[in-house]
């Protein structure tokens, strides 16, 4: 009897265990996520001062203006899902890139010590939104793997756990954002 | 040109006038064991004619002689050591890069060697020496040989006996890192703990230790574990790219090297087990491969700037 008792105390241990850990890694990844868009409102935020500080020095450039601040209003509007946050950032990141090169043609701006601050500060929010992907990513995976491997398959079919994609990360953040490289394109 | 021309002539002069004390000094050390062997036959002859005390009094004769013309020729061999160091090795160092500089009596100092985190077991027997420092285009970067022990100590019939372990035997390299970081973020070589601790970090969240960073790079990942407080910024350092560098740099040491970003540099643990910038005695200085071992592997310290790209200033750290 005592034997029964204490396999079942044992079961119920592991089950809290398992329960506890899927609860955990879940979190882990809606945290991972928070942070992405903490970082990402961050750096919509530098897209005004960016806009302002261009415009002062080009005349040619407002298709490509009009279309950052377009896709900033979208991206802050709220209501959004995940997929389109991220769909939005890649465009709006490859958007401002685009800016960037062209700044070449604008010495006057080029030599502007508020436009190179702002493009550095744009360049350090990169890399740290890159951290953070790939963060959430490795919570991701983790959380599939608990979720999708025996025993806590069972327990997420529980909870109505299922399966998060990752992030795909477009492949120039997989290298060290150099302002030299953007402007030597 | 003529300005190379010229240094190498000095430093052919500086040897050629560093070698007449070299050979005095070998010399003088080939004297006192020759008057050691010279005492052991002596003692030995008293033992075998069965008359020891003539045996101790005739052994120590030599053997006084002998001690006699070891310390009176000590302070030249310390002369010659640091003498070596700066004029030859000092000057040598110039040939890489203009900035290098050694200054033999200095090293990482022990409260820097603790907080860079590098290793857990605090020292309780420290040296270093041989401090090389320089500039890499913006990066400044200085590295030292470091001895680190720690003490064992075991109670026996006779008393208390101490043994000492070594924590770290090699040359610890220092380099302002080119990003702002907040927490330390630590790379060390993966042993069997790392292992299971990093298993379990995976597979059993409540158990496994949080600062854990499980990195996507699955050779870095397995060579290595990584420990942060900030998931976050051990990425933002460790990118795939510096990741792949890493890596690339570690193919080149015979040990895996261990790593750590903290306050605002970058600390790299080369285990060697050979004593560098140490002037031959037994050895002519007059060779053509005198330097080449210690001039390579202040080349390779010199290259770990470029290697990692430390230069890339873009993170507002200019």
């Amino acid at each position: 009897m005592l034997v029964i008792i204490g396999l079942f105390v044992f079961l119920f241990i592991i089950g809290i265990v398992i329960y506890n850990s899927l609860i955990g890694k879940r979190n882990q990844v809606t945290n991972a996520f928070s942070a992405i868009d903490v970082m990402l409102k961050k750096r919509y935020d530098l897209i005004p001062n960016l806009v302002e500080v261009v415009k002062q020095y080009t005349n040619y450039e407002q298709s490509t203006l009009t279309k950052i601040v377009e896709l900033r209003a979208r991206a802050t509007s709220g209501n959004l899902t995940d997929e389109e946050k991220a769909s939005l950032d890649t465009e709006l990141s490859s958007a401002v890139i685009g800016l960037m090169v062209t700044v070449e043609n604008y010495p006057d701006l080029k030599a502007n010590t508020n436009f190179l601050n702002l493009q550095t500060t744009w360049t350090e929010s990169e890399e740290q939104i890159a951290a953070a992907r790939r963060t959430y990513n490795s919570a991701v995976t983790d959380y599939n793997n608990a979720i999708m491997m025996f025993p806590g398959n069972m327990f997420a079919g529980m909870l109505g756990y299922t399966k998060i994609d990752v992030l795909a990360t477009p492949e120039e953040e997989r290298k060290n954002i150099s302002a030299k490289e953007l402007f030597n394109n | 040109m003529d300005s190379e021309i010229n240094s190498k002539a000095n430093l052919q002069e500086v040897l050629n006038t560093l070698e007449v004390d070299r050979k005095k000094i070998a010399e003088t050390y080939q004297t006192c064991y020759i008057l050691i062997g010279l005492a052991v036959l002596i003692f030995a002859v008293g033992f075998f004619i069965r008359f020891i005390p003539l045996g101790i009094i005739g052994c120590l004769v030599p053997i006084i002689i002998a001690i006699v013309m070891y310390f009176r020729i000590e302070d030249d061999v310390i002369k010659y050591k640091s003498a070596y160091k700066m004029n030859v090795v000092g000057v040598a160092l110039k040939d890489i890069n203009e900035t290098l500089t050694i200054t033999p009596q200095s090293g990482l100092p022990e409260y820097e060697f603790i907080s860079s985190e590098l290793f857990t077991t605090e020292p309780d027997r420290y040296k270093t020496q041989d401090l090389i420092s320089g500039i890499a285009d913006k990066t400044s970067f200085w590295f030292a040989e470091v001895h680190a022990e720690y003490k064992t100590e075991t109670q026996t019939k006779n008393g208390t006996r101490t043994t000492w372990h070594t924590i770290f035997k090699g040359i610890v390299f220092v380099a302002d890192f080119n990003k702002n970081f907040n927490v330390s973020t630590v790379v060390r070589p993966k042993g069997i703990a790392d292992a299971i601790g990093s298993w379990f970090s995976k597979n059993v969240f409540s158990f496994g230790d949080s600062e854990v960073v499980q990195l996507e790079n699955i050779e870095f990942d397995n060579k290595f574990a990584t420990f942060s407080k900030d998931q976050i910024e051990a990425r933002y350092i460790l990118t795939p790219a510096m990741m792949e560098r890493i890596l690339d740099l570690n193919s080149k040491s015979d040990d895996t090297i261990s790593i750590s970003f903290i306050h605002s540099k970058m600390y790299v643990a080369f285990p060697l087990s050979h004593n560098y910038f140490e002037a031959p005695i037994h050895s002519s200085l007059l060779v053509p491969d005198l330097l080449t071992n210690d001039l390579a592997i202040v080349k390779f310290m010199y290259d770990i700037v470029h290697e990692l790209d430390l230069n890339t200033r873009i993170w507002g750290k200019e």
